[in-house]
C-alpha cells in the first residue's frame, strides 16, 4: 500500500443532513461557478441571479409560469429516477415525452368536442403514458431479450421522435396539424373538453401540477411500500442477489423500463392537454428529458424529492428567456443546470465515502482494513 | 443518380463525415481504457466555439483547432476527475459534460457587447489543391479535393492504429480496459492511463467540434454540430472499437446526412420525400447497426473492452 494523504473509506448509512447538505452545496456550487462564468464575459452575477429569483417567484404570474415549467420535469425527473435506481440507463425522456405528446394529442383530436371532460381528460393524459411506454419499450425489448445497450438506443429515439413530431407537424397534413392555419404550421388545438382546467382565472397554470405530484407519489409508493418495488430495488442494488432470491430480473427490469417511458410520455400528456393545447414543436424542442436527468439525480432518484427539485429546475427554464432583457443569454440557464449535475453527480461521491486523514502513528494492518467502527 | 451527382454525394460524405472521424476515434480511445464518455456532445460544442473565437480574434486557423483541442481536453478533465478519482457514475457524469458543455457554448457565443452569434468566421478551411490532381475524373476530387483537416484525419486514423495496437501504451491503454487489476499487478498506473485518454478524447473531440465552426458551417450559431457527438457515441460501436472501422462509420453517416440534399438535386419523385422523415435517417441507421451487431451473442465478437463502464477500486482488488 502507498502512502497517502487522504484515506477513502464506505461509508455506511448517511445521515439525512447529509444527503440534504451535498444537493445543496451542489446548487451552491454551480451558481458559484455560473457567476464566475459570467464575471469572466463581463456580466453582473449578482444581476443576474437577482433577476433569475424575481421572474421565476417574485410575481404571481410568475409563480404560475414557474410551476408550469416544473409540471413535464417533475414527471420525466421520476422517469429518470425510478429508471437509474434500478440501473435502467433509460436516456430517452426526451423522446418518450414526444411521443407520450403526440400520442396524447392524437387521441384527444381523435375524441373531438363530444366526449364529456370527465371521461376525455383522463383518456388524453393515459394516452400519454401509453405513447411513452410504447417508445420506450422500442429500446427495451432489444435490451432485455437481445441485451442490445439501452443508452444508445434510447438516445438515438429521442431523435427521431423530433423528427417524426416535426414530419407530423411540418411536413405533411396530418391530422395533428392545424388545417385553418396554412401561412405557419402549427399544431391542431385539443377541444376544451380533453384540455386540464386551469387553476385560477388570471393564470394559465393548471391542474396539471398536481396531476404531476401525484404521478411523483405513486412512483415513490411503488417502489418504497410494494412488494414489487422491493424487488426492484433489489435488482438494482446487485443482480446476482435478486436472482438468487428467485427475483424474475427481465421480468423487472422491462417493468422499470416501461414505467420510466410511461412517466416521461405522461409528462408530454400533461403538456400538451394543459397550457400548450396542441402539438406544437415550437413548445414541446425544449430538453426537458434530459433536464429530468438532472432533477433526478439532485433528488438522489428518490421520487418525492423530485417535486421541490422540479420546482427549482422550472424555475431555472422559467426565468432563462427573461435574461434576455438584461442582455444576457438565455443559455446562462442551461449552463448552471449542467454545472448543477456535475457538482451533484460528483457529490454522491461525499454521501457514499468518509474521508480522513491517516493517523499519526499508523498500524501497518488496521490502517490498511479501515471501516470497521 | 448520375455520375456527377454520385461523386458530389461521396465528397460531401466525407467532409461531413470528417467531424465524426476525430469525434470518434478520440471516444474510442477514451472507451480503450474502460471509460464511457458520454460528453462528446459537449467537449465538441465547445471545441467549436472555443476553435471559432480563437480563429475570429487571430485569423489564424492552426490556432483556432489548438485552442479548441485544449478546450476539449480541459472540459473532458471533470468527467476524468468525476469518473476516475470521485468513481461516480460515468453515464451520469458524462450526460452532465454535455449538458453543461452545450450550455457554456452558447453562452460564449451570444455574450459580451459584440456576441459572435451570426459573425462569419474570419478564415475557414479550403482545399488545399485547386485543379491539378485534383482535376482527375472520380478519384481527383475524392481524394486530391480535400481541406486539410480531411488529410489530418486520415493520418489521425492511422496513427491511432498504430498507438492502440503497435506500441506500449497502447498495450497499457487496452489492458486497463480490459482488466485494470491486473493492468495494475504489471505497474501500470490505472488512474493515469484513464486521464490520459480521456482528455485525449476529449482533445479530439475539440478538433472535430472546431471542423465545423471553421469549415462545415463557419457562421456562429447555437448548437452548428446538430447531433454529432450523439451520433460518434454510436459509431464508437459500429467502428467496434477499432480506429481504422472508424472512417468508414463516420462516412456512411456522412452519406446518411448529405441524402437529404442528393434527394433534392435528383427532382421528382425523389424529391417528394420529407426531409423530417430523411432527418431521421442517420439515427435509425444507429439503430439498426446496433441490432444487427450487439444483438445476443454477437456482442461478444465485437470486442468491447471488458471493463468498458465500470470504475475501478484499487482497495477492493
Amino acid at each position: 500500500m502507498t502512502t497517502r494523504r487522504i484515506i477513502v473509506e464506505p461509508r455506511g448509512l448517511a445521515s439525512l443532513g447529509l444527503t440534504l447538505a451535498v444537493p445543496a452545496a451542489s446548487v451552491l456550487l454551480a451558481l458559484i461557478v455560473g457567476a464566475i462564468f459570467l464575471a469572466l464575459t463581463g456580466n453582473s452575477p449578482g444581476e443576474v441571479y437577482v433577476k433569475m429569483v424575481d421572474t421565476a417567484f417574485g410575481s404571481q404570474r410568475g409563480l404560475s409560469e414557474t410551476l408550469i415549467s416544473a409540471t413535464p420535469l417533475i414527471l420525466t425527473g421520476v422517469a429518470a429516477a425510478v429508471a437509474f435506481k434500478m440501473l435502467v440507463w433509460n436516456i430517452g425522456a426526451e423522446g418518450q415525452f414526444i411521443m407520450g405528446a403526440v400520442f396524447a394529442a392524437g387521441v384527444g383530436i381523435a375524441l373531438g368536442s363530444g366526449t364529456p371532460a370527465l371521461i376525455a381528460i383522463p383518456v388524453v393524459i393515459l394516452a400519454g403514458a401509453v405513447g411513452g411506454a410504447f417508445w420506450a419499450s422500442v429500446s427495451a425489448v432489444p435490451k432485455v431479450y437481445l441485451g442490445v445497450n439501452e443508452i444508445i438506443t434510447t438516445l438515438m429515439l429521442n431523435f427521431i421522435a423530433l423528427n417524426f413530431m416535426y414530419y407530423l407537424i411540418f411536413g405533411s397534413s396530418s391530422p395533428w396539424r392545424d388545417p385553418e392555419v396554412s401561412q405557419f404550421p402549427s399544431g391542431r388545438p385539443i377541444p376544451d373538453s380533453g384540455r386540464i382546467p386551469e387553476i385560477l382565472d388570471s393564470q394559465r397554470l393548471d391542474y396539471g401540477f398536481f396531476i404531476a405530484v401525484a404521478f411523483a407519489i405513486l412512483a415513490w409508493f411503488l417502489i418504497s411500500k410494494t412488494k414489487w418495488g422491493f424487488e426492484v430495488r433489489v435488482v438494482g442494488d446487485s443482480s446476482d442477489t435478486a436472482r438468487y432470491a428467485g427475483i424474475a430480473v427481465p421480468r423487472k427490469f422491462l417493468g422499470v423500463f416501461l414505467m420510466s417511458g410511461a412517466f416521461a410520455g405522461l409528462a408530454g400528456s400533461l403538456y400538451v392537454a394543459g397550457p400548450v393545447g396542441a402539438l406544437d414543436p415550437r413548445s414541446l424542442d425544449l430538453g426537458l428529458g434530459f433536464t429530468g436527468i438532472i432533477v433526478a439525480a439532485l433528488a438522489r432518484l428518490n421520487p418525492v424529492a423530485v417535486v421541490p427539485v422540479g420546482i427549482l429546475m422550472g424555475a431555472l427554464n422559467n426565468a432563462g428567456p427573461s435574461l434576455q432583457s438584461i442582455r444576457v443569454p438565455a443559455a446562462t440557464v442551461e449552463m448552471l443546470q449542467g454545472a448543477i449535475l456535475i457538482f451533484a453527480v460528483a457529490g454522491e461521491f461525499f454521501i457514499a465515502n468518509r474521508l480522513r486523514r491517516p493517523e499519526k502513528k499508523p498500524q501497518p494492518v488496521a490502517a490498511a482494513e479501515g471501516g470497521e467502527a | 443518380m448520375n455520375e456527377s451527382t454520385l461523386i458530389l454525394t461521396l465528397f460531401a460524405a466525407i467532409g461531413l463525415g470528417t467531424p465524426l472521424v476525430f469525434g470518434t476515434v478520440g471516444e474510442i480511445i477514451t472507451e480503450r481504457a474502460g471509460n464511457l464518455n458520454l460528453g462528446v456532445q459537449g467537449m465538441m460544442l465547445v471545441g467549436a466555439v472555443a476553435g471559432f473565437w480563437a480563429t475570429f480574434n487571430t485569423e489564424n486557423l492552426l490556432l483556432g483547432v489548438i485552442v479548441a483541442m485544449l478546450a476539449g481536453a480541459a472540459l473532458s478533465v471533470v468527467h476524468a476527475f468525476a469518473s476516475v478519482t470521485l468513481r461516480v457514475s460515468q453515464i451520469v457524469s458524462g450526460l452532465a459534460l454535455t449538458i453543461f458543455g452545450t450550455g457554456l457554448s452558447s453562452f460564449l457565443g451570444e455574450t459580451g457587447s459584440e456576441p459572435l452569434v451570426g459573425e462569419p468566421s474570419k478564415a475557414t478551411f479550403e482545399p488545399i489543391l485547386e485543379g491539378g490532381l485534383a482535376d482527375i475524373p472520380i478519384l481527383g476530387p475524392l481524394v486530391f479535393g480535400h481541406d486539410i483537416m480531411v488529410y489530418v484525419s486520415w493520418i489521425t486514423v492511422a496513427a491511432a492504429s498504430f498507438y492502440v495496437f503497435r506500441t506500449r501504451m497502447g498495450l497499457s491503454l487496452r489492458a486497463v480496459g480490459e482488466d485494470p487489476a491486473s493492468a495494475e499487478s504489471a505497474g501500470v498506473n490505472v488512474a493515469r492511463v484513464r486521464y490520459i485518454h480521456i482528455m485525449i478524447g476529449g482533445a479530439f473531440a475539440g478538433l472535430g467540434g472546431a471542423y465545423y465552426s471553421l469549415a462545415l458551417v463557419p457562421t456562429w450559431q447555437n448548437e452548428p454540430i446538430g447531433q454529432a457527438g450523439w451520433i460518434c457515441i454510436a459509431l464508437v460501436i459500429l467502428a467496434s472499437w477499432r480506429p481504422s472501422r472508424a472512417l468508414f462509420a463516420a462516412y456512411l453517416f456522412g452519406a446518411a446526412e448529405r441524402i437529404q440534399f442528393t434527394l433534392q438535386t435528383l427532382g421528382e419523385p425523389w424529391s417528394n420525400v420529407p426531409s423530417n422523415l430523411l432527418a431521421m435517417l442517420p439515427f435509425i441507421l444507429a439503430i439498426v447497426a446496433m441490432l444487427a451487431l450487439t444483438s445476443g451473442k454477437r456482442a461478444r465478437f465485437l470486442g468491447a473492452p471488458a471493463a468498458l463502464g465500470l470504475p475501478y477500486f484499487r482497495e477492493q482488488r
